[in-house]
């Protein structure tokens, strides 16, 4: 700091140009989305894992096409499960892209810098949201895209490959990666609540593992209808195409499902922008 | 301008803030001075709209922070230097905080190079040392031109040559008719920056004055006298009204009467004086009497913890003592 420069303002340009607008603050959480490296290890894993899932699904399918047993065991399962079953598992990894959006901000102290730049709060919560969900959407899209190529050598040989010309096929490969957008947009919910890394990351994998599984084990009726609202199997329901697609388990209709899933994304972000309206940052 | 009226910050049964109210010039440096825990920090952030004040209000040149159309042209705030993303370069720190506000990347080279960065700042920010962090923090705040400045704490950290970059700044944008509003627990930082100083401790404002004010205000003027007929000497002046208190048999502390006169009642009475100083206050002695009983972390507490008895604590209670500025990273890389 010898040559401390002593003028302050811009050699550019004029102050009283810079205005906050909307469109501002979405390219302001774009570079901050793309700057973290957490960002790029997350998709990868994500898409990482759906590809690998769907290998190990289209390799189940293959073998069932040769032996009897296996077939009936799996019923009549469509095809284009074997390209979309991944997100069982990329679920958690979306579910930590969107947490982590918001939770890494509050780990840094960086939510105070970002709240300063946009004291009125929510338009950076809507940002981020539509970064996380249109990210996610587009990710979900390669991830699926990745394991169509990956599993046609292993499935073209029974005549198993989904034929993307096909609407029903087109219709599960969208309720897929629209499934996954609504699960990182509830965890961009989770995440403003919770505003810890790990504590979101708790409750996602509690709310999308743990409680449908709980409930798989329970055989009250009234359990089972409540589980039929818990995102996992709204996800099953959303991409059901065959009876045997849900795994012999009552599902709603994919358009509730959806709507189901809409929801959840809704009351979880209604809740997220209250709690950071209101709070000190 | 910053406007502060009755602003209260309460966390449950603590207050934090106790209905502040000050205005901050622009054109002037205005000092922010206060022992740890005194509501700085929090005042800081209510005017930053970060913590929402339990009662009173704040306004930032006529208006609170968050109805302004954009907020960091009016206001650059360095709150903490803690807050940035670890895992984001410097560079990608302020593009982005640059975005929301549609300024130019031009603008935020600027600030790297204003602010000595250019060397780290394709650096992640995690392994920036306190000093680096503090400019890249300034740096942010310069981003928008702002019309105010609010900076706390903003020398921590920084090496000697940091200090005085950032006390020459401050006084630079205020000369712009900038107003500047920074905070510290350093009577002596203060004292070399500001041109005004407003001094809280537990939440209440103590004083709010000119630099100079506070001082002359302070402990008063003393005079050490030093001589082997202590009590005849101190039997005189008393008469004169002065007040008279002593450590050691043969040495006073008087105040109310002037060095010269107290050397001319000696010789009119034949007294010889081996010593005769004027002691003026310092700047620190004026902010210890003003916060002595407000500071938050006294020492005594400590001291009875450890079980001394009451007894053995001097009259006055001792006062946290005030830091010396250390610079607790090396600042090498960033020259």
């Amino acid at each position: 700091m010898t040559a401390a420069t002593l003028t302050t303002g811009p050699t550019t340009g004029r102050a009283s140009t810079y205005r906050l607008t909307f469109g501002h603050v979405l390219r302001s959480e774009w570079i901050k989305f793309r700057s973290l490296r957490s960002t790029w290890w997350t998709i990868g894993t994500t898409v990482l894992v759906m590809v690998l899932f769907s290998l190990t699904m289209a390799a189940s399918m293959n073998f069932a096409a040769n032996d009897a047993e296996m077939a009936a065991a799996m019923g009549n399962v469509s095809t284009v499960q074997a390209i979309v079953l991944g997100y069982v598992f990329a679920q958690l990894s979306v579910a930590v892209l969107g947490a982590l959006v918001i939770t890494g901000e509050y780990a840094t102290g960086m939510i105070r810098s970002t709240l300063s730049a946009v004291p009125r709060r929510l338009p950076a919560l809507w940002a981020k949201t539509i970064i996380v969900g249109l990210v996610t959407f587009a990710v979900a899209i390669v991830g699926i895209g990745l394991s169509y190529l990956a599993t046609m050598p292993m499935l073209s040989g029974n005549d198993l490959v989904p034929d993307l010309g096909d609407g029903t096929v087109q219709r599960v490969i969208l309720a897929c990666a629209a499934y996954l957008t609504f699960v990182a947009i509830v965890a961009v919910g989770v995440g403003t609540i919770m505003r810890h890394s790990a504590g979101s990351i708790f409750t996602l994998v509690a709310l999308l593992f743990v409680l449908p599984l709980v409930a798989s084990f329970l055989t009250q009726e009234w359990v089972q209808d409540i589980a039929k609202f818990l995102p996992m199997n709204l996800g099953t329901a959303m991409m059901v195409v065959t009876e045997a697609d849900a795994g012999g388990v009552e599902v709603l209709s994919p358009g509730s499902a959806t709507v189901a899933m809409a929801v959840w994304s809704v009351v979880a972000l209604a809740a997220a922008a209250v709690t950071l309206k209101r709070r000190d940052a | 301008m910053i406007e502060a009226r009755g602003l209260t910050k309460r966390y449950g049964p603590k207050t934090a803030v106790d209905g502040v109210t000050f205005t901050v010039q622009p054109g002037t440096v205005t000092g922010f001075l206060g022992p740890n825990g005194a509501g700085k920090s929090t005042t800081m952030r209510m005017i930053m709209g970060l913590d929402r004040p339990t009662a009173g209000t704040v306004t930032v040149n006529g208006r609170p922070y968050a109805e302004h159309r954009s907020p960091l042209t009016e206001v650059g705030a360095l709150l903490d230097a803690k807050a940035i993303h670890t895992g984001r370069t410097a560079y990608n720190h302020l593009r982005a905080m640059a975005a929301t506000h549609g300024i130019p990347t031009k603008r935020v080279d600027e600030v790297i190079e204003m602010t000595g960065l250019p060397s780290v700042a394709k650096k992640r920010v995690g392994g920036f040392s306190l000093g680096m962090g503090q400019r890249l923090g300034i740096a942010s705040a310069l981003l928008g031109d702002p019309k105010t400045l609010i900076l706390d704490e903003p020398v921590n950290g920084l090496d000697p040559e940091g200090v005085l970059w950032v006390r020459n700044l401050a006084r630079y944008l205020a000369s712009e008719g900038r107003t500047v509003f920074l905070s510290s627990h350093l009577m002596s930082e203060v004292a070399l920056t500001a041109d005004h100083i407003v001094v809280i401790g537990k939440g209440r404002i103590l004083a709010d004055a000119p630099v100079s004010e506070i001082v002359d205000g302070g402990a008063g003027q003393t005079v050490r006298v030093r001589t082997p007929h202590a009590t005849q000497l101190a039997e005189l002046v008393a008469r004169d009204g002065a007040t008279v208190t002593s450590d050691e048999p043969s040495l006073l502390q008087i105040s109310g009467v002037e060095a010269p006169a107290i050397g001319e009642l000696a010789a009119a009475a034949g007294i010889v004086l081996h010593e005769l100083t004027p002691v003026t206050s310092t700047l620190e002695e004026a902010y210890m009497s003003l916060t002595a009983d407000s500071v938050e972390y006294q020492t005594e507490a400590a001291a009875a913890h450890l079980g001394h008895g009451a007894g053995e604590r001097p009259a006055a209670p001792p006062v946290a003592p005030v830091a010396p500025e250390a610079p607790t990273q090396n600042e090498g890389a960033i020259r």
